[in-house]
């Protein structure tokens, strides 16, 4: 085995860029380009993320696996609407398996009054107006929670992390239904405000969301 | 109620909407204010939530079933506009040359720098076995060096550079050719040392800086004992357009998703 400081010389080249790179959300402008193996490559890098959105909204797993399906066959046909100054690959995606897991889990519920989320087709994600950006990189995404009050912390924690339904929380909390609500969504709104203004001049809001 | 409460209003019902959480009376008022307000929403509400939900979902993701990642390359794939696109043929200028010699291969090092999207250590983990069972599985319809001398002989733009051997590997010696419009290569090693592939196996990366600031994995094999030259197709899992570097590490049985480069064996780049 060779552990040498004499290699140290070589490893530059995985840590630095000699040129001005791609960009980071390669993918789908292959995907959308028509390059085959491309969308093999989708999904094996994004089929994990999709396949757990989907568990979370749907716990019958045989309507999972078709729900991945046709997030996925949703994801060709949207590919060439996606903007990579709009959104990150990761979060775009997650978008839309997260429409037809929500879709799905409404008519599964009988909620039939719904109005269903528009199509991927109607994304209006080659608008180049910077008010719909929110890229949604990771390090900002969590600087915009640590932004929320910590009650509306903790119940985001409880819904988007653990997955609980908002009479899970209320059970968990003792909160009433309306409070629980209204935390996630004017904490979901704050969050959004962050993201844009992290976006914009990178920095967060100064004065939480009560 | 004013313009300014009005939208207030809509907003909250939108992230209401989207959060899943509408009833029946919201979801009336919603529809009564997306008609009267000017301007529809966009999307960055829905971004936001999918961003949050993803960002946490990193630390908890489950693995894709193998299974269904099978029957998505068959059943999605064969929707998709790309499949007839090749079944209609290459696009001329493309850099595709439809050859199905080519692996599919999941690109792990993008898949983790996506990741600040990252930490989905279980789907890499699929996405490498995926990958182990694709490069073991390939059949060799040519023999390598057939195939090398027909790509020598017949690409335009042949980029051909020399391995060199590092620290304990200085005996190596070998080089690597490769073709940007035929998306092939070959490694030539010669005294490579055979590796026990139940301890460790011999990955390639890929250091193509207009598609990633970080290598792009080239896959892992091995170098049998007895075999004093070896000629290692490359089966690059992403389109490489302009590789300035290929370097091979020593690394766990199936590779890594990121080498913390404790054995680099040889490089080749340009001088």
């Amino acid at each position: 085995m060779v552990d040498s400081p004499k290699h140290q010389a070589s490893l530059h080249l995985f840590v630095e860029r000699s040129a001005p790179t791609a960009t980071e959300n390669g993918i789908l402008k292959q995907v959308a380009s028509g390059v085959e193996r491309a969308m093999e490559t989708c999904i094996s890098q994004y089929g994990g993320l999709v396949w757990s959105i989907a568990l979370r909204y749907v716990r019958d797993r045989s309507s999972a696996e078709d729900l991945v399906q046709e997030t996925f066959t949703d994801l060709w046909k949207s590919s060439k609407r996606y903007n990579p100054a709009i959104a990150t690959e990761c979060t775009f995606i997650g978008m839309l398996a997260r429409r037809r897991a929500i879709d799905f889990a409404r008519k599964q519920n009988r909620q039939p009054t719904l109005e269903p989320l528009p199509d991927a087709e109607s994304l209006p994600l080659e608008s180049s107006d910077p008010s719909a950006a929110v890229r949604c990189e990771s390090s900002d995404v969590r600087e915009a929670l640590r932004h929320l009050p910590e009650e509306s912390q903790t119940i985001f924690s409880l819904h988007f992390d653990q997955g609980m339904t908002h009479p899970e929380i209320v059970k968990k909390t003792g909160l009433p239904l309306g409070t629980v609500k209204t935390r996630l969504r004017r904490g979901l709104i704050e969050v959004r405000n962050i993201l844009r203004r992290l976006e914009g001049d990178g920095e967060p809001s100064t004065s939480p969301t009560s | 109620m004013s313009e300014l409460s009005e939208w207030d209003r809509f907003e909250e019902l939108e992230a209401g909407r989207i959060l899943g959480d509408l009833d029946d009376l919201e979801l009336r008022k919603w529809k009564e204010l997306s008609k009267s307000l000017e301007g529809s929403p966009d999307l960055s509400m829905e971004l936001a939530a999918a961003a949050v939900e993803t960002d946490f979902l990193q630390e908890k993701e489950e693995a894709l079933p193998d299974f269904l990642q099978q029957r998505l390359l068959k059943e999605v794939l064969a929707q998709s506009p790309a499949v007839a696109q090749s079944k209609a043929g290459p696009k001329a200028g493309s850099g595709q040359t439809g050859n199905a010699e080519i692996i599919i291969r999941p690109a792990l090092w993008q898949r983790v720098l996506g990741a600040k999207e990252t930490a989905w250590a279980i789907a890499a983990a699929l996405a490498i076995l995926f990958a182990v069972t694709q490069f073991s599985k390939q059949p060799n319809k040519v023999n390598p060096e057939v195939a090398k001398q027909q790509l020598e002989g017949s690409a335009s733009d042949l980029l051909k550079l020399d391995f060199a051997g590092l620290g304990d590997y200085k005996t190596l010696s070998g080089e690597v050719v490769w073709s940007d419009e035929k998306q092939e290569g070959y490694m030539v090693f010669s005294n490579l040392p055979a590796n026990d592939p139940t301890a460790n196996q011999y990955q390639l990366w890929i250091v193509d800086p207009t598609r990633d600031e970080k290598p792009v994995d080239g896959g892992v094999f091995d170098i049998p004992a007895g075999q004093s030259t070896a000629i290692i197709p490359i089966r690059n899992p992403l389109v490489v357009t302009n590789p300035q570097a290929f370097v091979i590490t020593l690394e766990q049985p199936g590779g890594v998703v990121v080498s913390k480069q404790e054995v680099v064996v040889a490089l080749a780049k340009p001088s």
